[in-house]
């Protein structure tokens, strides 16, 4: 009998195992669905797999990265962030003008205050003021493009002695033969990850995201944690801008336009819900990935810009269905 | 010396109105998007300037912030405001034809600056006053050639598509290329938007794409110096030629520095004066062009100190 039992037990282990693993699979599905994508560019272009190509698109992607980390917890926590790509003109504009001003030291410190000041200026309203944040970071991207030309007069801003600065080591530099850009990316992406997925902090942010109203009845300070939020997306978004300016040694005043769609692109390409209580760090990591190694291959397959533009978000939109078809079989056969 | 030209025939002529009875023309200009370029922020401002200097002119200054719509709404308000001509930089060379054929009913004159638009509205329009970018395009393509002494492979790195700016510099630059210089081939042109640090990255999978590139050609130095900075980080940018074109005050640094070949001098303060002294001579009743281009010389090292350095 007992010995009977046993063997109807490791029947069932074993079977649980075979479906883990194919849960497993599906649960990371935007995974899956990354390396079929590498393998088929790297079926047309012997570039795409060579490890500067590798190098190349990770360095590019860690601008959008570095500010999706960010934006992602902002996300978890129930709401949105649309004026990152703003605030990554704000902010580049103004460490790439005061470096000449006051070097470089001056600059980095200046900037990361006065970006951290519009990030509390969002979380404010957001967490204080309870306005909609959709609403509130759409007006903040006007107003700080706004604020990018008034500072600006309109002109280009460059750093007048580039060979001379050691202010080009966030964006060109190198450590342990590793682009810096990717180590900054990397650093945050696994310190907020870190943050999210084992600390109090982060267990509130999700439960705030997950169901704001039984988050307070257990004693969360709601107006706090979202605040928050928008300041670690402004920290993100001044490093950003650290690594953007130093990469090109000036800027123009509209340089970060558009960035907020291509970080709302990685994050959702990640599979991180929108509806807030969920999502990861690690998964908006690979979402960015994704984004920056399909806009590679396409290029390097040769495709005219509109082609790569239409195919990019084709390949978006089904990568999303997937992951969202996947989810709602797993729920079914749940409650089955 | 151009710009002393247009100095001394705009002196001339405001004299020459005073003597003749103090009539003073209202012009109203609509621009595309000031405040996104250093180039359309000089321009405004080196408008208004001219304006100042000239007593016989008023001037109503719009910006259309980029919008089709917002611009078409410009057109019409200064019809209705009966300003003596206008001036538009269309911020689409199309849409906005049908509010151009309602100032030319109107008897308003209308000039159109920096950019051209659709042939089909070439009727209703006075004159295009301008840069002619077909031409710099080809300037470019000479350049490119004497730079790689008529041998290579190059890539090039375009403006925003959609631009006619951005397409007439392309068409200018592959025509002449394919006509004088058959031994240079275009390996790939991709789009760098007008963006330094888009067409960086454009740049830098060019150079993982392709082994053996002799030359770059960007529509604008802005783009240029991005690929020489990703060329630069790669250490491949003694083996490339850079020829741009709009020289930026970084492009005049490089081409000091003998790390940009050439570029095309175009300034925003030369275009907004023609742009002011058209309306002013059609104003005047003068023979005007059709199609006003002013100078874009070529500029390279060797006569680098003949040009001011960019303001933008």
């Amino acid at each position: 009998m007992a010995s009977a039992e046993h063997v109807k037990q490791g029947f069932m282990l074993s079977k649980k195992h075979k479906a883990g693993l194919l849960n497993f699979l599906s649960a990371q599905g935007i995974l899956v669905f990354f390396l079929i994508c590498m393998f088929a560019f790297s079926l047309f272009s012997e570039q795409f797999l060579s490890q500067s190509n590798i190098m190349t698109v990770v360095r590019q992607a860690s601008i959008i990265g570095i500010i999706a980390v960010g934006v992602t917890v902002v996300i978890i926590g129930g709401n949105l962030d649309l004026s990152v790509g703003s605030m990554l003109s704000f902010a580049t504009v103004l460490v790439v003008d005061l470096h000449d001003k006051i070097g470089p030291i001056g600059a980095i410190l200046v900037m990361f205050a006065l970006t951290l000041m519009l990030g509390a200026v969002n979380g404010f309203l957001v967490g204080f003021m309870r306005l909609n944040s959709l609403i509130v970071t759409l007006a903040m991207l006007s107003a700080t493009q706004g604020l990018v030309l008034i500072y600006s007069g309109g002109q280009n801003v460059d750093i007048a002695n580039q060979s001379e600065t050691w202010f080009s080591v966030f964006g060109r530099g190198y450590l342990l033969g590793i682009a810096v850009p990717v180590i900054i990316f990397a650093l945050l992406a696994i310190i907020v990850q870190v943050v999210m997925s084992i600390t109090g902090y982060g267990r509130r942010i999700f439960a705030i995201g997950g169901n704001p109203v039984a988050a307070v009845y257990s004693g969360i300070r709601k107006n706090w944690c979202v605040f928050s939020t928008y300041l670690i997306s402004a920290f993100c978004v001044a490093c950003a801008a650290l690594v953007l300016g130093s990469r090109v040694m000036g800027s123009q005043n509209n340089v970060g336009q558009g960035y907020e769609l291509l970080v709302l692109a990685g994050i959702i390409l990640g599979g991180t819900s929108l509806l807030g209580g969920a999502g990861s760090i690690w998964k908006t990591v690979i979402g960015v990935l994704i984004l920056g190694f399909i806009q590679n291959g396409l290029l390097l397959l040769g495709y005219p810009y509109y082609t790569q533009w239409l195919v990019t978000w084709v390949i978006i939109i089904l990568a999303v269905w997937l992951d969202l078809a996947n989810k709602r079989k797993r729920l079914l056969t749940r409650h089955s | 010396m151009f710009k002393k030209t247009v100095l001394v025939t705009s002196v001339l002529l405001s004299t020459a109105t005073t003597v003749q009875a103090e009539e003073t023309y209202r012009i109203g200009i609509t621009q595309n998007n000031v405040g996104v370029d250093s180039y359309q922020t000089t321009y405004e401002s080196a408008f208004e300037a001219a304006a100042e200097r000239s007593d016989n002119v008023d001037v109503v200054v719009l910006d259309a912030g980029g919008d089709v719509a917002r611009q078409i709404g410009q057109v019409r308000n200064l019809i209705q405001q009966r300003v003596d001509a206008i001036i538009i930089w269309p911020t689409n060379g199309q849409a906005v034809i049908p509010t151009l054929r309602q100032a030319h009913r109107a008897g308003i004159p209308v000039v159109v600056t920096n950019s051209k638009i659709a042939e089909a509205g070439l009727e209703f329009i006075a004159a295009f006053s301008g840069p002619d970018n077909v031409q710099q395009g080809a300037s470019s393509a000479e350049m490119m050639c004497e730079a790689l002494g008529g041998e290579g492979q190059i890539v090039q790195i375009a403006g925003q598509p959609g631009y006619t700016t951005a397409m007439e510099r392309s068409k200018g630059f592959e025509d002449r290329l394919a006509e004088s210089c058959p031994d240079v081939e275009i390996l790939e042109t991709q789009p760098g938007d007008w963006n330094r640090e888009k067409a960086q990255r454009v740049m830098e999978n060019f150079l993982t794409k392709y082994d053996d590139i002799d030359g770059v050609y960007a529509g604008d130095d802005n783009m240029g110096v991005g690929a020489l900075n990703a060329a630069k980080s790669a250490g491949r940018a003694r083996d490339i030629a850079f020829i741009g074109a709009t020289n930026f005050a970084v492009g005049y640094e490089a081409i000091e520095r003998g790390e940009y070949y050439g570029s095309i001098y175009q300034s925003p303060v030369d275009d907004a004066e023609a742009a002011l002294q058209t309306a002013l001579d059609i104003l005047e009743g003068k023979e005007v062009p059709k199609m006003n281009f002013f100078e874009t010389p070529k500029i390279t090292a060797d006569n680098l100190t003949e040009f001011d350095k960019p303001v933008f």
